[in-house]
């Protein structure tokens, strides 16, 4: 009975019009006899202004015989009525509500929206039973604020449109949720919260039912009556299992209705899902499964992002760039993943927000912190542990959150089969923390600080330090509901320390260092419903420290060699508007001009103009003095993108994008090494530029719980670097003698279905990718195979992934992680020479041959404790095994000259299955 | 520490030996081996390249014409030895002023000159020092340059070291007459094994404020090495270089030795200085400095080292003897490669057999020479 009560209410609410007559004192006339209830009421409202609710099906075999002459409605209905099953009851505005058997209390008592004060207990239970009740079908959680109609803006104006602004929160922490979508069906108008949970939307003035979907949170709705601009804060429910089914209702159509394409974007829960190598949610493994993203071998987590070097990724973490995403030489991601919210990362389509890396921005998000209840979360793994707190600082105000995860790694060099791995230590934690504080409803306040570190021991006399130093502060104003800005100041350090003593009279320290710091501001503006607004300016200044070798001890010989510190300043300003042209219709027109200054002080070699730069071209030596310009670049960056909606279920979209890159990892290793450094352009050395057009196709089935779309591409990519044979990258005063500048050209096709619902859910896609390189600048020798294309090291054509997840209960789920792909390129000898009593090899054309093809299977059984919402703990085990198949696949294959003889060699990281087991908890 | 073992057992052997399928052959190209030495004699080996999957010795490069050639000036003949392949000239003392080249010509009439160098004087080596670490024995060098001129050294060494066999036969056997006779060959009862280094070893002191070379690290022999058993001696050569010739030796050791780590760089073809004239198709492989050489040679006997080493004699795999019986003696014998030590009676006093072990392990001339170095 109370289900039937709510559904008429609910159906009640539905439309709503505002009328000021005193209902029950109109009159009414008419002849009934035998009229069915609903002809009699439509007939009541013909003649008042009143507007009748009730439930067709209870009354189709109500039959009403009456005669009235003026009579008042009240008295009429009561007549009507008499001595039947209905109630009826008028409220304010006009409406009249018959219900069967209860009567209905037009006006909600005030503790109504406040279940947790003891005095709601009533509403509590009904709220309940909704839930039992439709649990039946989809997991759909009735929220008691549902049942509210917000009345928003001055009352008064009745036509036009009025915008509705405000954050979209987690009830039980009040951390915002980002990228939920808020939306009103009719008229067909939504939007999506940004990285605050806040959204604008501009509605016409009335009554709306406004829907509220998101990732990890339960499907919600609000019901308001805009008469003029207003503010809607609204809170969700959590949804306490990690269900795919939950994440579709977010992601749900966007794939075919929204703007962006080449973007992925992972929610820690799927993260989550993913089995990995040592037992822990790893940021940068997941985001490897994507399609369209590479490295070159499971030791590295150097990301290649269509065709893109490793270097050219913007790694964001809360605003601040991150240098070296990874602990222990790549094998771990330096992110604690319980401190992530989401992570996004655009391959194409870059929004003008973001620049100064060619090919791809990976923005990680941390979450906020419980603003209710102090609360915690940890994990132990097999080679990590870690713990987070968060909790309130203000109630529902400020929060915090930090987070802490430390390894106790040794034991796995042990286990690699390099004999100096195995002589070593090596240990790392990384720390994170987050405060996040609403001033007032105008102004908010978030901050950011990240450290991690890392040490290694090599072979008992060489000591690495690695050390990422992050922090941020972000403010946000609210100018207005359609206008908002984001200021931020962040700064980032990046340095290493490597100390070698084996040998005191060579005993040194080299010493490398970056500091970026930047100022940004950030415009949002949402002038119509057919408009989003992005503009903005921003500031970098880097400073350099490119290396230093120092003596270490009172013995050392070692003479100091110091490089001149580089500085330079890189600017930009952007614009980008998104226009809903037609509803099915949508551009996104954008423009970033970025402006770089190398600055003094500094010494730079000129070279001869028209011959290869060497040591002997070297003209002079023009000193700049501090803080004068050296070297300027500076160029436009566009950013387009459109969307054209073939049906309701498919559409086409289609991108350019131009990026220009002022910053360089210099490394001519084959992954990442612990010594490469990074190097601004100057006087020598130009900034990279990147040009990527892609078109893709998106259609969802089966009422979009299956998301399909091939996405192509073709990238060029011009003037990165690449080196000469035998470069010196450290210490080298003129390295610009050492790089030549590279072209690049990549394309390829990305097939990728989705099914995110079910017991079954998961993704499989298929990618053809091309990715080549052509150094033809300079004399004959410095050219690469002849100043031909070659395939670049991670050009692997073909690969096949496959991500699959199948639940049991909601305490049971397992995963699996299929992976193929083509073997990576190689050079390998072609013939062998005796020279030095020793045979020797002689290299083939580089990266010519390829190692064998790749491929491997992962599982993983994650095990939930129960999911009473009120629990001490919420724990869960999972238990999986990397690499299945124990297929030693091939890293590297490498030619060693031992003892005069040549021996070729296969490497493998991980040459048998490695089963895992981490147990996570969460208060 | 058994999950410890299981752990270790479970994950070792990442890396496989691995000889990938039919790597196209490439052209044979010209090898030349070694340097101009402006105050002695100089030796050069021509050879060519071969295939990797080849299990021969690199093919000699005969009959050519090779000589060394003074920046505008004077040649210096440089025969081809007895040795094919190889080519020396008289013992030269040259002007250290002037720059120096290699000029060959191959049989097939093929014209190559290395480039231009100019001649670089090595300092002494001041002292080749040794340690006996817990685990073996570590061989050190130093040296120094107090004009600070020298700066990029390489150093080769030629190790030599007392072979005893552990037996001595008292028979042999005459495979026509099938008789056993007393030994009359007369196996030598001590050889002296050499080996030459074959890893580059290199250093420069340019990062130094001086040009002193200290304690380089030269070679390192583990404590059960069986040269180390009765007496060891190590000749280190000393070479210095101009730095392009130490970029050289530096590239090649990085692309063909120091690999196999997960940073390697990638490997790059290098050839030297050397360039054919008159076919510049054709690659040719090494680089031809002009440098003196300075050496010092030290020994190293059993008695000076830790008693408490367990030296292997490098006969292990032959001791005890096996037992021929007398109805297998002439199977097992009249192949030479297995050969009688000793008689052996059965309890009752007939002749049983003999003992017997492969020739490897009885005639030391299979691991070394007989002849006494001069040096020893």
């Amino acid at each position: 009975m109370r289900f039937l009560y709510l559904l008429l209410f609910l159906l009640l609410l539905v439309f709503s019009f505002a009328a000021n007559a005193q209902q029950s004192q109109q009159t009414v006339s008419g002849n009934f006899n035998q009229t069915p209830f609903e002809q009699f009421v439509r007939q009541l409202e013909a003649q008042t202004k009143l507007r009748f609710y009730f439930d067709p099906k209870a009354v189709d075999s109500l039959m009403i015989t009456l005669q009235a002459q003026n009579q008042p409605v009240e008295d009429v209905l009561a007549l009507a009525l008499k001595n039947k099953p209905f109630r009826f009851v008028f409220d304010e505005e006009n409406r009249v509500f018959i219900t069967a058997g209860l009567l209905l209390e037009p006006t909600l008592p005030d503790y109504f929206f406040q279940p947790e004060t003891p005095q709601s207990a009533a509403a509590n239970t009904r709220a309940d039973d909704a839930e039992t009740a439709s649990s039946t079908g989809r997991s759909r959680y009735v929220s008691p604020a549902e049942f509210k109609v917000y009345e928003l803006g001055a009352a008064g104006t009745t036509t036009g449109k009025a915008t509705l602004a405000g954050h979209i929160r987690e009830a039980k922490s009040g951390e915002p949720v980002i990228g939920a979508t808020i939306y009103s069906e009719a008229p067909s108008v939504g939007t999506s919260t940004d990285q605050f949970g806040y959204y604008s939307l501009t509605l016409p003035v009335g009554r709306h039912d406004l829907k509220i979907r998101g990732i990890g949170i339960k499907n919600t709705k609000r019901q308001v009556v805009l008469r003029g601009d207003g503010k809607l804060e609204i809170e969700v429910e959590e949804d306490i299992t990690p269900l795919k089914e939950v994440v579709i209702e977010g992601e749900k159509d966007k794939n075919v209705s929204g703007m962006q394409m080449g973007l992925e974007k992972l929610d820690i829960k799927t993260m989550r899902q993913i089995p990995t190598a040592f037992g822990e949610t790893d940021l940068l493994r997941v985001v490897l499964t994507l399609p369209g993203v590479k490295s070159v071998g499971e030791g590295s987590t150097g990301l290649n992002v269509r065709g893109g070097a490793t270097d050219q990724n913007l790694i964001l973490f809360n605003g601040t760039t991150i240098y070296n995403p990874s602990h222990l030489f790549g094998f771990f991601s330096a992110f604690n993943p319980d401190i992530l919210q989401t992570v996004e990362l655009y391959k194409s389509a870059i929004p003008a927000k973001y620049g100064g890396r060619l090919s791809s921005v990976l923005e990680i998000k941390t979450r906020e912190g419980n603003k209710k209840k102090f609360a915690g979360a940890g994990g132990i793994g097999p080679l990590t542990s870690r713990l987070t707190l968060e909790g309130p600082i203000v109630k529902d105000k400020a929060a915090f959150i930090i987070s802490g995860r430390t390894s106790y790694s040794d034991w796995i060099l042990k286990k690699l089969s390099n004999s100096s791995f195995r002589q070593s230590s090596a240990s790392f934690y990384d720390l994170s923390g987050h405060v996040s504080s609403e001033i007032n409803e105008k102004n908010s306040l978030y901050a950011t600080g990240y450290l991690s570190t890392d040490r290694f021991r090599l072979a008992s006399d060489t000591t690495y330090q690695y050390l990422n130093q992050n922090a941020s502060l972000k403010w946000q104003y609210n100018f207005t509901n359609q206008l908002y800005g984001v200021f931020t100041g962040a700064y980032s350090h990046y340095a290493y320390d490597i100390v070698s003593e084996k040998n005191p009279v060579n005993s040194s320290r080299l010493q490398y260092g970056i500091k970026q710091s930047n100022l940004q501001a950030d415009f949002s503006y949402f002038p119509n419903s057919r408009h989003t607004i992005d503009f903005g300016f921003s500031s970098l200044l880097y400073n350099i420290s490119p290396g230093s070798l120092t003596p270490n001890g009172e013995k050392s010989l070692i003479r100091p060699d110091v490089l001149g510190q580089e500085k330079a300043l890189e600017s930009a300003v952007y614009a980008s508007d998104r226009i809903d042209l037609t509803p099915r219709l949508s551009v996104s027109v954008g423009l970033r001009y970025s402006l770089f200054n190398a600055l003094g002080p500094r010494d730079v070699y000129r070279y001869a103009s028209d011959v290869a730069k060497t040591e002997n071209s070297i003209l002079d030596t023009v000193r700049y003095a501090s803080g004068k310009v050296l070297a300027t670049y500076h160029g436009p960056e566009y950013r387009l993108s459109a969307r054209y909606s073939l049906t309701e279920n498919t559409s086409v979209k289609a991108s350019y994008n131009r990026t220009r890159q002022y910053i360089h990892q210099l490394t001519n290793t084959a992954s990442v090494s612990p010594a490469d450094t990074w190097k601004l352009s100057d006087a020598n050395i130009r900034p990279q530029v990147g040009d990527q057009v892609s078109v893709g196709y998106y259609r969802n089935f089966k009422s979009n719980t299956v998301e399909a779309s091939v996405e192509t591409y073709y990238k060029s990519l011009r003037d990165f670097v690449d080196y000469k044979s035998g470069a010196t990258l450290l210490l080298n005063h003129h390295i610009e003698t050492d790089i030549v500048n590279a072209l690049g050209k990549a394309y390829g096709v990305e097939l990728m279905v989705k099914k995110l619902t079910g017991k079954i859910n998961g993704w499989v896609s298929y990618t053809y990718s091309r990715s080549l390189v052509q150094v033809n600048a300079g004399t004959t020798a410095e050219m690469v195979n002849g100043g031909r294309f070659y395939p670049s090291n991670f050009d692997k054509p073909h690969d096949v992934t496959l991500i699959g997840n199948y639940r049991f209960s909601r305490r049971i789920s397992t995963s699996l992680n299929f992976t193929y792909s083509t073997g990576r390129p190689i050079t390998l000898p072609l013939a062998k020479y005796y020279v030095a009593n020793s045979l020797r090899v002689y290299y083939s054309d580089r990266n010519a041959y390829r190692v064998p093809d790749y491929y491997r299977a992962d599982v993983a059984i994650n095990l939930e404790g129960s999911h009473k919402i009120k629990k001490l703990a919420h724990s869960s085990w999972t238990l999986g095994v990397y690499n299945l198949t124990g297929r030693r696949n091939p890293y590297s294959i490498y030619f060693k000259s031992e003892n005069g003889l040549i021996k070729g060699y296969k490497l493998s990281i991980f040459g048998q299955p490695i089963p895992t087991i981490t147990y996570n908890f969460k208060f | 520490m058994t999950l410890w073992g299981l752990l270790l057992v479970m994950l070792s052997g990442c890396i496989d030996e691995y000889m990938p399928d039919a790597i196209s052959t490439a052209k044979s190209h010209l090898v030349v081996d070694g340097f101009i030495n402006p105050t002695g004699i100089t030796t050069i080996t021509l050879s060519r390249t071969y295939p990797v999957g080849l299990n021969s010795p690199p093919p000699p490069e005969t009959k050519a014409t090779v000589y060394i050639e003074q920046e505008g000036g004077n040649r210096y003949a440089m025969p081809e030895t007895a040795t094919k392949g190889t080519y020396q000239s008289a013992s030269l003392k040259l002007d250290m002023s002037k720059p120096y080249h290699l000029r060959l010509t191959t049989a097939a009439g093929k014209q190559y000159a290395s480039e231009y160098v100019a001649a670089k004087l090595t300092p002494p080596i001041d002292n080749v020092r040794w340690q006996a670490a817990a685990d073996g024995l570590n061989i050190y060098v130093n040296s120094h340059d107090a004009k600070n001129t020298t700066q990029y050294y390489r150093w080769e060494y030629e190790e030599t070291w007392e072979i005893m066999p552990p037996f001595r036969p008292l028979y042999e056997y005459n495979r026509f007459t099938r008789q056993m006779v007393p030994n009359t060959a007369g196996y030598p009862s001590i050889c002296w094994g050499t080996a030459k280094s074959s890893a580059v070893a290199l250093t420069k002191t340019t990062s130094l404020s001086q040009d002193i070379v200290a304690d380089f690290p030269l070679r390192s022999l583990a404590s059960t090495e069986s040269p180390l058993r009765y007496r060891y001696s190590i000749l280190v050569k000393q070479y210095a270089h101009t730095p392009e010739e130490y970029a050289y030796w530096s590239q090649l050791k990085k692309t063909t030795e120091d690999i196999g780590t997960l940073f390697d760089p990638l490997p790059s073809q290098i050839t030297g200085n050397v360039r054919c004239l008159n076919d510049t198709e054709e690659l040719a492989f090494g680089y031809v400095g002009a440098h003196s050489a300075a050496e010092k040679r030290i020994f190293i006997s059993r008695s000076q080292l830790p008693g408490t080493w367990f030296i292997n004699t490098g006969y292990e795999k032959c001791v005890p003897p096996d037992t021929i019986e007398m109805k297998y003696v002439d199977a097992t014998f009249k192949s030479g490669l297995v050969v009688p030590i000793a008689d052996v009676y059965s309890k009752s006093g007939g002749l049983r057999g003999y003992t017997a072990a492969g020739l490897d392990c009885i005639d030391c001339r299979k691991r070394g020479s007989a002849v006494r170095p001069v040096f020893w």
